[in-house]
């Protein structure tokens, strides 16, 4: 008999320099227990995330796309964050617009002290993104 | 009702006098009753000029090719160019304005309202005409016109106007040196985004339907990229054999080159480049639909720019096309933006 393989989503988490990143460094060190399905994806601030890295990362098979930074007010580079959220919400209405499931795109704030928090983010997002089953939408077809 | 020969006349005097080196305008085609642009730089073929439902282009892509090519040659403007411009044309004349893509001395604007009426639909024509060709159009207060073999034939503007047309609401522009017809703004013939609205009364599964559909059709020929007067990029990011090479260009730069999205004409690729174009019009996008028009596979490419149109103006406020000074949508930030959505 085959053993049953449960599906674990693969999310591609961006997180900004200043704060989510280091917020996830004290998750870590913490040793809080969080799922291991995240990929980290170091940017110097969410204003420089390109609407485009999400779509690359659900063209290469990503199930679940994150994006983390700083509290508004806390940028490191003053209004980053500002110019990230219109972004976000353009690309999220969008995604959603051509019918991809709007728990397939997260955004949140995070910031260095919030270790327990991204634990939380995470956790939330990867038992949302478990019902959904694998993302194959915007999936990059296989080649045989 | 505008008086083609005010055009022509406003036409020849520039040329005459020198104030401009060129019209870019409307002319009769070579295929039926369709006009094409005309580029006129002598004031006696000023007379070839038209106006008329099937001047459809927005000829404001001219002006960025003409700065393109004057950019190749090194070459400055000196005198403008002149621009035959709708109000929607004119409105992308500002979008390229607010970006510096050209000064505002560079171009002279005419500028035609299309008051109470708009542009032609031909997908829309054909079932009225039971195959007869059209050999002229022309405006009648809110009729077109249409000359066939077998005689006239009159038709309610409504009936076979564009639909970007339809819902226009500000087909006059605002931005121009003269300009003919009335400001007939606030006109309403169909509610603002009414085709977006519609579609989007459908459930998440069905649109994904709709759109996969269409994303599998497309041929990635391109054609929306060349037609848009925004998509003036020399290096697009989603077409690698756009980059330049050079002579110091080496085999192992070009194979290292981030290729965010491969060249086959597949579904996933075709999101990717279709979504990354409506996000890169978002905020600059003044819907002249000829997207949509120049598709030889008929993409609804209009909505997916639509929708970004309407999420500007609803969440940020925001109209593009405005006014020369105001910002960009995507650089700019209000402190009231909505962040519920965040985590």
């Amino acid at each position: 008999m085959s053993e049953q393989q449960v599906y674990e989503p693969r999310v591609v988490a961006f997180l900004c320099k200043w704060c989510s990143s280091a917020g996830s460094d004290l998750a870590g060190v913490s040793r809080i227990q969080y799922p291991a399905n995240a990929t980290p994806i170091t940017v110097p601030c969410t204003g420089a995330i390109s609407p485009m890295y999400i779509m690359s990362a659900f063209n290469k098979g990503a199930d679940g796309v994150l994006v983390s930074g700083c509290h508004i007010g806390d940028c490191h580079y003053i209004e980053g964050n500002y110019l990230a959220r219109r972004k976000m919400q353009l690309i999220m209405e969008l995604l959603e617009f051509i019918g991809v499931e709007p728990n397939r795109f997260r955004m949140s704030w995070v910031s260095a002290a919030e270790g327990a928090k991204f634990a939380q983010v995470i956790t939330d997002f990867v038992n949302d993104l478990k019902p959904l089953g694998p993302q194959e939408k915007l999936k990059k077809a296989e080649h045989s | 009702m505008i008086n083609v020969q005010d055009i022509r006349d406003t036409a020849r005097d520039l040329l005459a006098k020198g104030e401009v080196r060129a019209v870019i305008g409307y002319r009769r085609g070579s295929r039926g009753m369709l006009a094409e642009p005309a580029f006129i730089t002598s004031p006696e073929q000023a007379d070839e000029l038209v106006w008329d439902p099937t001047c459809f282009h927005n000829l404001s892509l001219y002006l960025v090719h003409d700065r393109k090519f004057l950019d190749h040659i090194r070459k400055n403007p000196g005198a403008p160019v002149a621009i035959i411009a709708k109000g929607c044309d004119a409105r992308s004349i500002v979008v390229l304005l607010q970006e510096h893509y050209f000064k505002r001395e560079d171009v002279y604007i005419i500028g035609v309202s299309c008051e109470g009426t708009g542009v032609l639909d031909e997908r829309k024509l054909a079932p009225h005409l039971n195959g007869a060709q059209a050999s002229n159009a022309a405006f009648d207060g809110d009729d077109f016109v249409f000359t066939t073999a077998e005689g006239e034939k009159r038709l309610q503007a409504r009936e076979v106007m564009a639909d970007r047309c339809l819902e226009c609401r500000i087909p006059f522009p605002k931005e121009h040196n003269a300009v003919f017809g009335e400001d007939k703004a606030g006109r309403q013939m169909e509610a603002p985004f009414a085709a977006l609205t519609r579609f989007e009364e459908q459930g998440s599964g069905e649109r994904w339907d709709f759109w996969s559909h269409h994303f599998d059709r497309c041929i990635r020929c391109f054609a929306c990229r060349s037609v848009c007067p925004m998509c003036y990029c020399d290096e697009c990011v989603v077409d690698s054999i756009t980059f330049p090479v050079t002579t110091e260009t080496t085999a192992e730069d070009k194979a290292n080159r981030v290729r965010w999205i491969e060249r086959s004409a597949v579904r996933s690729e075709n999101i990717t480049y279709l979504m990354t174009r409506a996000m890169h019009l978002a905020g600059r996008c003044t819907d002249c639909g000829e997207c949509e028009r120049a598709c030889p596979v008929n993409v609804p490419i209009r909505l997916l720019n639509n929708k970004m149109e309407r999420e500007a103006r609803e969440q940020f406020g925001f109209e593009p096309g405005a006014s020369i000074g105001g910002p960009s949508l995507v650089a700019s930030f209000l402190d009231s933006d909505p962040g519920d959505f965040i985590r």
